[in-house]
């Protein structure tokens, strides 16, 4: 890819971080993931996605 | 997007993301994560302060550090790298507060037709009802689909 296509593109290069790797398998923000995961279950989610619960 | 950012990293799989607001505060580091919800395919969008040397994350917190519209675009940016390989993904995100949430809705409405060219915007409105993102309106949750198409590169 040519220098410009990179600077247009809209998904950014990101940068990867190793150090950030330790985070894996853990949630940093678990109340507001619980409080997000209230609101869709008790939401009418768009029609036009399908979904499938897990609970 | 039409405005300034900063520069992120991210681990490996792209969940999660870090970078540094620079204001009138000083240095903050402020971390953006993608979790795996209870609906397949839908990941809860958060990000706040990293207090690095308790090592913890704080949502809450009002850093006040003068640059939250730069803070929100670095945010958005992350949305379509996410987005970019995880293309299915549900991006589902509320305010920690709802001063917080009403921010996110004016982040959305100040880039919304550039949004809209590669997303579909939708607002969770406190009846528990989705609808299409609608300027104006009061939401307590936004949800950011992937078009299929119209997405460049």
């Amino acid at each position: 890819m040519e220098i410009n296509e990179l600077n247009e593109a809209k998904i950014p290069l990101v940068r990867i971080n190793k150090k950030l790797n330790r985070f894996k398998g853990k949630i940093l923000f678990e109340k507001k993931l619980q409080g997000a995961n209230k609101l869709l279950l008790r939401a009418k989610l768009p029609t036009e996605l399908s979904i499938e619960k897990k609970q | 997007m039409k405005y300034k950012k900063y520069e992120y990293s991210a681990d490996e799989d792209l969940h999660i993301y870090e970078f540094t607001s620079i204001g009138i505060k000083g240095e903050i580091k402020k971390v953006v994560e993608y979790s795996e919800m209870n609906i397949d395919g839908y990941y809860n969008l958060a990000f706040g302060d990293f207090d690095e040397i308790n090592n913890e994350i704080n949502d809450k917190i009002i850093t006040n550090n003068g640059d939250s519209l730069k803070v929100l675009t670095t945010v958005a940016s992350t949305v379509y790298a996410f987005t970019g390989k995880y293309p299915k993904a549900k991006i589902f995100a509320t305010g920690s507060t709802e001063v917080r949430t009403r921010l996110y809705r004016m982040g959305i409405t100040n880039n919304l037709v550039e949004i809209q060219v590669d997303f579909n915007v939708y607002g969770l409105k406190e009846d528990y009802m989705f609808e299409e993102f609608i300027v104006g309106e009061d939401y307590i949750g936004f949800l950011i689909v992937r078009k299929t198409m119209n997405y460049g590169n």
